[in-house]
C-alpha cells in the first residue's frame, strides 16, 4: 500500500483490552455449568516403571467421587494422543490417553477421577494406589544413544526416534579450500513454556443431539477439533470446540493433549460436563517442553571471513513420548543453519532421541531460535579466530539486496531482505563505536562491559501446503450485515496477537469506515470456517491476507452495486467515510448504508448479482515469509558475583509492512524478553532419576520487568512479495533473534578472561567460574 | 493447588490463641502472613488438622519506643517495618532488611514474627536480628519468656520456641552514635530469598578504630548465625580496606555450606565473604556519616 | 544426591552393631518411625510419619540390611512410599573402634521423588543432613540406656 492510509500502519490502542483490563474477560475456568463435575489426574512419579496394578477401591468411595478411570478401562475407547509429523524411518511411539503397562516420564497420566468439586477430586487423587516397578531411566540424550542404555520401548532396539539429514552445495570442496575450520559444541536447553495461563478444558455432551462441546485453552481450536472427533470416533459435525480467552501460547497450546480427549470422553460416558484445570506443577512437567538440542557444528571460513561450509550435528532430545509436532521441531534448526549468510555448502545430521522426560514441542520460535543460536556464536568466533570485527564478518557473508529472492542451500527461497541496512541502523542507534570506547575504559578499571550482536532471519508465515503437516492455508469469511457493519470471521485463533484490532484495521480501510464497524470473530468451530490456527507466526501473514482477499471481493461487489446506482464505472469508485464515492466527482457517492442495504433488499441489484454480502477466501500462501533483524545489547558482569546485567537493549527488526506498529513492538519486546529469559535465567532441569527438580517458579528463573532495560526498536521495511499485504510476521522474531545477542555480549564481556563461549544459560556461578579458571588470557 | 480438609479458628485473643495451640498441639500450625504455611499447605506438604490464624489479633502490630528499647510486635508486616520513620532514623537496618524480602505482595502479608519462628535457612530478618542482638519475646499459657536472638535459632526450620508458645514481640536498643548498618543479599533469581545474605553493624571511632561489630549471615548454612570469626577480625582494630577484605574471608568459617541447583558450596562460601565485606564496608562508610 | 559424614558413638562397635540390628531400638532411631515389623531376614516393614517443622508425610516402607561384616560394615537400604512421592537411601556404614568408643563412617546416595523432589531444592540436602544427625542422636541416646551398659553397671 504506498498511498496514505487511515489506518493501516498506525498505533491504534487493542480493542481486546479494554474487557481484559477490566477483568470481564472469560477464561475456561471461568465457566460454570450446571452440574459440572472436576477430573483430577493421577500422574507418575517415577520416571520410568512398569504399572503392576493400579487399586481405584479407595478413591471410588470417597465422598463426592462419582467416577475412577484407568487406562485399562480406557482401552480401545479413546484414540492414541496424535502425531501430525511425518518423517521417514521415523519410530511411532503412540502415547495412550492414560498409561498401559508402562510410564515413561514423570507426571505422565495415570489413572483420573472425577468428582462433584474440586475438592473432592483432590484429595481423591491421593486415595489411588498405584503399584509401580521402577525401572532405570535414563535421562541424558548422548546416554540414551549410547549401547546398552535403558530403552523405552523394548519393541524399537535403541532410543532413535528419527534421523534426518540434509545437505546443499559440495561441503568437501569448501573446506578443502577453508584457511581455517572453526568447531564449537552448542547446548540449547530444555525450556518451559511458563503461559500465565495454564492450560484447561471444559467438555459438555448433549446426548440427544449428539453433541459435543469442548471449550479449551488452545491456540488451534479446529485443528483440536478433527483430532478429538477422531480419538472419541464421532464424527466432526458433533464436535464443536471453542476457545474462551487464552493467557497466553507460545506455541504449548499448539497441541492435542490427553486431558482434551479424557475430558470430552468422560463427558460422554458419565452424561455430565467435565472440567480439568491444569496446577501450575502440572504445567511445569506434563505441557510440552521447549528446545533442549545438542549441537556439534563446524565451520570452514577463508582469511578474509567468507564461511565456505558448515557441518551441523544435532542430538534432539524430544522427551519420552511425541506430541502434536515434536519430531518436526528440530528440522527447522535444519532448515534455517545457514542464517542471513550466503554460505554455499551446508549438512546438517539430527539424531532425534527418546529420554525419559516430557515431550518437547514447538516453544515461540520452534527450531530457529537454535539455528540461529548455532549461527550467530559461531559468526562471532570465527570472528574472533580472524581477530575481525563481528559486524565486518557477518557483512562479509551477507546476500546483496539484489540477490533476492535469495535460495539457500537447504532448499529456502528468502522473499526479502536488506541485511545490511538494518545492521547499518542498528549500529547507529546503539551508537557501537562509543559502546567500544567505554567499554575499552570500563576494563582499565576492572569493570566488565560486553556487547553482543545478532543479525537473524527466520522462517514463518508457515506456509505452503506442501511443506506443511496438515494444511499451511487460512480462512476468511466477511460479512456485510444488513445494518452496514462487518463481520470478519477468521480461522485464525488470536490468544494476545491482537488481530481483532488488525484485522478490524484492515477491514475500516478497505471498506472506507471505522475500526469500530468490524468485529472480528475467532476461535468458535461452530461460526467461523475451518482454519488452521495461530501459531508459527501466520496469523497476519496468512489469515490476515485472507481476510484481505475476501474484503477485496466485497468491495468489489459493493463499487459493482454502487456503480449501478450512481450510473458509474465500478473501477472510477472509491470507499472512504462511510461512503462509496466517484474519483472524478466526489458528490457522487451513495452512503455504504445505502449500497449494503441494495445487496440485501435485492430492488436494484445489477441484473444478474446474487443478493447478500458475504465472501470466503482460503488463502494458500505460495511461500514461507521471511522476516530479519539486527540485534545490539549491552550487559554489564560482576567480576566478584558473576552476576549479569542487561544494561542496553536495541533491535532493529523487518517484518516487512506493518499494520499496527504497537502491536508489532509488543511481539519484538515479548519475544526479547521471552529470549532473555532463556540467555540468562531459565533452564529445566532433570535429575539423573528423571525427577523435575526445578518444579516450581521458586526454582525456574523467569524475566521481571525489573530484569529488562527499555527496550530500543526501530524498523526497516521490505515488504514480502508473498502476499498482498506486505506483511511477514513478526510473533517470533524477538525471541529468535535475541538470545545470541546476549550470549555474545556475555562472552564479549568476558574476553578478557580467554573466554571463547558460556553455555545457556548464563548463570551466575557458571560466569564467575569462568573468571576464575587460569587460562591464556587474549 | 488445593489443601488437604482443616479446621479453621480465628482467635480474637492472644489468650484464646494460646489455648488453641495447647490444646491442638502438633496438629495445629499458626498462620501469620500464610506466605510461608499456605504454599507448603497447597502442595500437601503441610497438612495440619487445624490452622490458627493470628490475623486478627489487635495489638500485635506496632513499632514503638518504649523504655530506651524499640519493640515491634510480632505481626508487624515486612511493608510496615519498611515504611516506618521511627526505625528509618533509629534502626535502619530494619526497613533496609525488610525491603529485600520476597516482593510487594509478600511484604504487605508476610509478618516479622512469621518470618522468625518459622526460621527459613534464607529469610532476611534472622540476619538482621543477630546483628542487632535482639530478644524475642514468646508467650505461653504458663507465662512469658525471653529468649536472645543468639540462642534462638537451633538448626534448620528449627528455633527455640516450644509447642504452645507464640512469638509475640522483638525487642532490642536503638542504634547509637557512630553507628552504621547495611544489609546485603544475593538474590536467588526465581524465588529472591537469599543465597548469602549479610547484615552487619559497625560502631567507629573518628579515627577508624571499631569499637563494636556484629555481623549476621543467613542463606549460607542451615540456619542464620553470627560470624563470630569475622567480628574478632575487626574488634579494636583501625578499619581499613584490607582489614575489612581479609576478616570477611572469615564468613563462613565454621559453617558448612549448602549446596543446590542455585549455588554450589564453594561458591555459598565465596559469596558469604564477598557479601560480608560489602556490608561492613557500607555499614562502616555509614558509621562515619558518609553517603553509602 | 550424595550423603557422606561420620558420628562418633560413646560406645564400642559391638554395642552399636547391636543396636543397629536389633529393631526395636533401630525403630527408635528411625526419625517418625511409629512402626518396624520384620519382613523376612534383615528386613523390616516400617510406617514413618515424617516431620520437619511445618513439612510433613506419612511413608510406608522397608529397611533392608545387607552385607554384614558384624561389627565393621553393613548396608542400609531405605525405601518409603506416600502422597508426597517416595523417598529412596542406601549406604554403607562403617565401624572403626576409637578408644572404647565408636566412629561411624557413611556414604550412600538419597533420592527423593514426587511432590517433594520439584521443590525445596535449597532445602533437600539440608533436610538430609538433620534427618541423619537426628538418626545418629536418637542412637546414641539409647546406647547410653543399653541393656549392656544397664548389666555392667548393675
Amino acid at each position: 500500500m504506498a498511498t496514505a492510509t487511515r489506518y493501516i500502519g498506525k498505533p491504534m490502542k487493542r480493542k481486546e483490552d479494554p474487557r481484559l483490563i477490566q477483568g470481564l474477560g472469560h477464561y475456561v475456568d471461568d465457566l460454570q455449568l450446571a452440574g459440572m463435575h472436576y477430573v483430577g489426574i493421577i500422574r507418575s512419579p517415577y520416571a520410568h516403571a512398569r504399572i503392576r496394578s493400579v487399586d481405584t477401591s479407595k478413591a471410588r468411595t470417597a465422598p463426592g467421587v462419582a467416577a475412577v478411570f484407568t487406562g485399562e478401562d480406557l482401552r480401545g475407547a479413546i484414540g492414541p494422543v496424535p502425531c501430525a509429523a511425518q518423517l521417514p524411518d521415523m519410530k511411532m511411539a503412540l502415547r495412550p490417553v492414560l498409561a498401559l503397562e508402562k510410564v515413561r516420564f514423570v507426571g505422565e497420566p495415570v489413572a483420573a477421577v472425577v468428582a462433584a468439586d474440586r475438592y473432592a477430586a483432590r484429595d481423591a487423587v491421593d486415595l489411588v494406589e498405584v503399584d509401580y516397578e521402577p525401572l532405570t531411566p535414563v535421562v541424558n540424550p548422548e546416554k540414551a544413544l549410547a549401547k546398552g542404555a535403558p530403552l523405552l520401548y523394548e519393541e524399537f532396539k535403541d532410543n532413535v526416534a528419527y534421523r534426518w539429514e540434509l545437505e546443499g552445495g559440495d561441503l568437501k570442496k569448501a573446506f578443502k579450500q577453508a584457511d581455517k575450520v572453526i568447531r564449537q559444541r552448542l547446548l540449547n536447553q530444555r525450556l518451559i513454556p511458563m503461559a500465565m495461563e495454564p492450560r484447561g478444558v471444559v467438555a459438555d455432551y448433549k446426548r440427544g443431539e449428539k453433541q459435543l462441546t469442548v471449550w479449551s485453552s488452545t491456540q488451534i481450536p479446529h485443528l483440536l477439533r478433527t483430532q478429538l472427533a477422531a480419538m472419541l470416533g464421532l464424527p466432526e459435525y458433533s464436535v464443536r470446540v471453542i476457545t474462551p480467552e487464552v493467557g497466553g501460547g507460545f506455541g504449548s497450546k499448539l497441541n492435542v493433549y490427553a486431558e482434551e480427549a479424557l475430558a470430552g470422553y468422560l463427558a460422554m460416558k458419565l452424561g455430565k460436563p467435565m472440567k480439568w484445570i491444569e496446577s501450575r506443577r502440572e504445567n511445569f512437567l506434563a505441557t510440552i517442553h521447549g528446545r533442549d538440542q545438542i549441537d556439534d557444528v563446524e565451520v570452514g571460513v577463508k582469511r578474509d571471513g567468507t564461511v565456505l561450509g558448515l557441518r551441523c550435528k544435532v542430538i534432539a532430545d524430544l522427551g519420552a513420548y511425541y506430541q502434536l509436532l515434536t519430531p518436526l521441531i528440530p528440522t527447522l534448526t535444519g532448515l534455517m543453519i545457514s542464517g542471513c549468510y550466503k554460505i554455499p555448502a551446508v549438512r546438517v545430521e539430527i539424531t532425534g532421541v527418546f529420554t525419559n522426560k516430557m515431550a518437547t514441542d514447538a516453544y515461540r520460535g520452534a527450531g530457529r531460535p537454535e539455528a540461529t543460536y548455532i549461527i550467530e556464536r559461531l559468526m562471532d568466533l570465527v570472528a574472533a579466530e580472524l581477530k575481525k570485527d563481528p559486524a565486518e564478518v557477518r557483512r562479509k557473508n551477507f546476500p546483496q539486496a539484489k540477490e533476492f529472492p535469495f535460495a539457500t542451500p537447504t532448499g529456502l527461497s528468502y522473499d526479502s531482505g536488506g541485511y545490511d541496512k538494518c545492521l547499518d541502523l542498528a549500529l547507529k542507534k546503539a551508537n557501537y563505536k562509543k559502546l567500544r570506547q567505554e567499554q575499552a575504559k570500563l576494563r582499565k578499571q576492572g569493570r566488565y562491559l560486553g556487547i553482543g550482536l545478532s543479525t537473524y532471519v527466520e522462517i514463518c508465515g508457515v506456509g505452503p501446503s506442501s511443506a506443511m503437516p496438515a494444511g499451511g492455508w487460512e480462512s476468511a469469511t466477511v460479512r456485510v450485515e444488513p445494518t452496514g457493519k462487518v463481520n470478519i470471521l477468521t480461522g485464525s485463533s488470536p490468544h494476545g496477537q491482537g488481530q481483532e484490532t488488525s484485522f478490524a484495521q484492515v477491514g475500516a480501510e478497505v471498506l472506507g469506515l471505522d475500526p469500530d464497524d468490524v468485529q472480528v470473530t475467532h476461535g468458535d468451530t461452530a461460526i467461523v470456517p475451518y482454519g488452521i490456527g495461530t501459531f508459527g507466526s501466520r496469523a497476519t501473514a496468512v489469515g490476515g491476507t485472507a481476510v484481505y482477499k475476501s474484503l477485496l471481493k466485497l468491495r468489489d461487489k459493493l463499487a459493482l452495486i454502487a456503480g449501478h446506482i450512481l450510473g458509474e464505472d465500478p473501477q472510477k469508485l472509491l470507499f472512504g467515510e462511510h461512503k462509496i464515492f466517484s474519483k472524478s466527482a466526489a458528490k457522487k457517492s451513495v452512503s455504504f448504508a445505502e449500497a449494503v442495504g441494495a445487496a440485501y433488499v435485492a430492488k436494484t441489484l445489477p441484473p444478474g448479482m446474487e443478493p447478500g454480502l458475504e465472501a470466503t477466501t482460503f488463502f494458500e500462501p505460495s511461500n514461507f515469509t521471511y522476516p530479519f533483524g539486527a540485534h545490539v545489547c549491552v550487559v554489564q558482569v560482576d567480576a566478584e558475583t558473576g552476576d549479569v546485567k542487561l544494561q542496553k537493549y536495541v533491535a532493529v527488526d523487518d517484518c516487512g509492512n506493518v499494520l499496527n506498529p504497537l502491536l508489532v513492538d509488543g511481539q519484538i519486546h515479548g519475544g526479547i524478553v521471552q529470549a532473555a529469559g532463556q540467555a540468562l535465567l531459565e533452564e529445566a532441569v532433570y535429575d539423573d532419576q528423571g525427577q523435575l527438580i526445578t518444579g516450581e517458579l521458586m526454582d525456574y528463573a523467569i524475566p521481571r520487568a525489573a530484569d529488562i532495560p527499555w527496550i530500543e526498536t526501530d524498523r526497516t521495511v521490505s515488504p514480502s512479495p508473498v502476499n498482498p499485504l506486505g506483511v511477514k510476521g513478526v510473533g517470533e522474531a524477538g525471541t529468535i533473534g535475541a538470545t545470541p545477542a546476549l550470549i555474545n555480549a556475555v562472552v564479549d564481556a568476558l574476553a578478557p578472561f580467554g573466554v571463547r563461549h558460556v553455555d545457556l544459560p548464563v548463570k551466575r556461578e557458571r560466569v564467575w567460574h569462568l573468571m576464575r579458571k587460569p587460562r591464556r588470557a587474549k | 493447588m488445593i489443601p488437604t480438609a482443616f479446621e479453621y479458628h480465628a482467635p480474637k485473643t492472644l489468650e484464646e490463641a494460646l489455648r488453641l495451640v495447647e490444646r491442638h498441639g502438633d496438629e495445629a500450625k499458626l498462620l501469620a502472613g500464610g506466605h510461608s504455611l499456605l504454599p507448603l499447605m497447597k502442595l500437601r506438604l503441610a497438612a495440619p488438622r487445624f490452622v490458627i490464624d493470628l490475623g486478627r489479633l489487635r495489638g500485635m502490630s506496632y513499632i514503638r519506643e518504649e523504655n530506651g528499647r524499640i519493640v515491634i510486635g510480632a505481626l508487624t508486616t515486612h511493608a510496615e517495618v519498611e515504611a516506618s520513620a521511627l526505625l528509618r532514623s533509629k534502626c535502619p537496618l530494619l526497613p533496609e532488611t525488610a525491603a529485600e524480602i520476597g516482593d510487594i505482595q509478600v511484604r504487605n502479608r508476610g509478618t516479622l514474627g512469621g518470618s522468625l519462628a518459622h526460621a527459613d535457612p534464607a529469610a532476611d530478618y534472622p540476619a538482621a536480628i543477630l546483628a542487632l542482638e535482639a530478644e524475642i519475646v514468646v508467650a505461653s499459657t504458663s507465662g512469658t519468656r525471653t529468649i536472645a536472638a543468639h540462642d534462638f535459632f537451633v538448626d534448620m526450620l528449627t528455633t527455640q520456641l516450644r509447642p504452645g508458645e507464640i512469638l509475640t514481640q522483638v525487642c532490642f536498643p536503638p542504634l547509637g552514635p557512630r553507628t552504621g548498618t547495611a544489609y546485603c543479599k544475593l538474590h536467588q533469581p526465581a524465588s529472591g530469598f537469599a543465597i548469602v545474605g549479610v547484615a552487619a553493624r559497625v560502631t567507629a571511632q573518628g579515627s577508624g578504630k571499631i569499637e563494636a561489630v556484629a555481623v549476621g549471615l543467613t542463606g549460607v548454612g542451615p540456619k542464620a548465625y553470627r560470624a563470630e570469626a569475622v567480628e574478632k577480625a575487626l574488634h579494636g582494630k583501625k578499619a581499613t580496606p584490607k582489614l575489612l577484605a581479609d576478616a570477611a574471608r572469615h564468613a563462613a568459617q565454621h559453617v558448612d555450606p549448602l549446596s543446590d541447583l542455585h549455588a554450589s558450596a564453594e561458591y555459598r562460601r565465596e559469596m558469604a565473604a564477598v557479601f560480608t565485606r560489602r556490608a561492613l564496608e557500607r555499614a562502616l562508610a555509614r558509621a562515619q556519616g558518609k553517603k553509602a | 544426591m550424595k550423603v557422606s559424614g561420620s558420628y562418633l558413638f560413646p560406645a564400642p562397635p559391638e554395642q552399636v552393631w547391636a543396636l543397629l540390628n536389633d529393631p526395636k531400638r533401630l525403630a527408635k532411631c528411625l526419625p517418625g518411625c511409629e512402626r518396624l515389623e520384620p519382613d523376612g531376614p534383615d528386613r523390616y516393614k516400617a510406617i514413618i510419619k515424617f516431620a520437619l517443622a511445618a513439612i510433613s508425610g506419612q511413608y510406608s516402607g522397608s529397611v533392608e540390611l545387607s552385607e554384614k561384616k558384624p561389627p565393621r560394615s553393613l548396608r542400609l537400604r531405605l525405601e518409603g512410599k506416600g502422597t508426597p512421592g517416595f523417598v529412596k537411601g542406601e549406604g554403607k556404614l562403617e565401624l572403626a573402634e576409637k578408644h572404647g568408643q565408636t566412629e561411624l563412617r557413611y556414604t550412600g546416595e538419597a533420592q527423593v521423588g514426587g511432590m517433594v523432589a520439584g521443590i525445596g531444592q535449597r532445602m533437600i540436602e539440608g533436610a538430609a543432613r538433620k534427618l541423619i544427625q537426628q538418626f545418629f542422636e536418637s542412637a546414641a541416646a539409647q546406647l547410653h540406656t543399653s541393656p549392656d551398659e544397664e548389666k555392667a553397671k548393675r
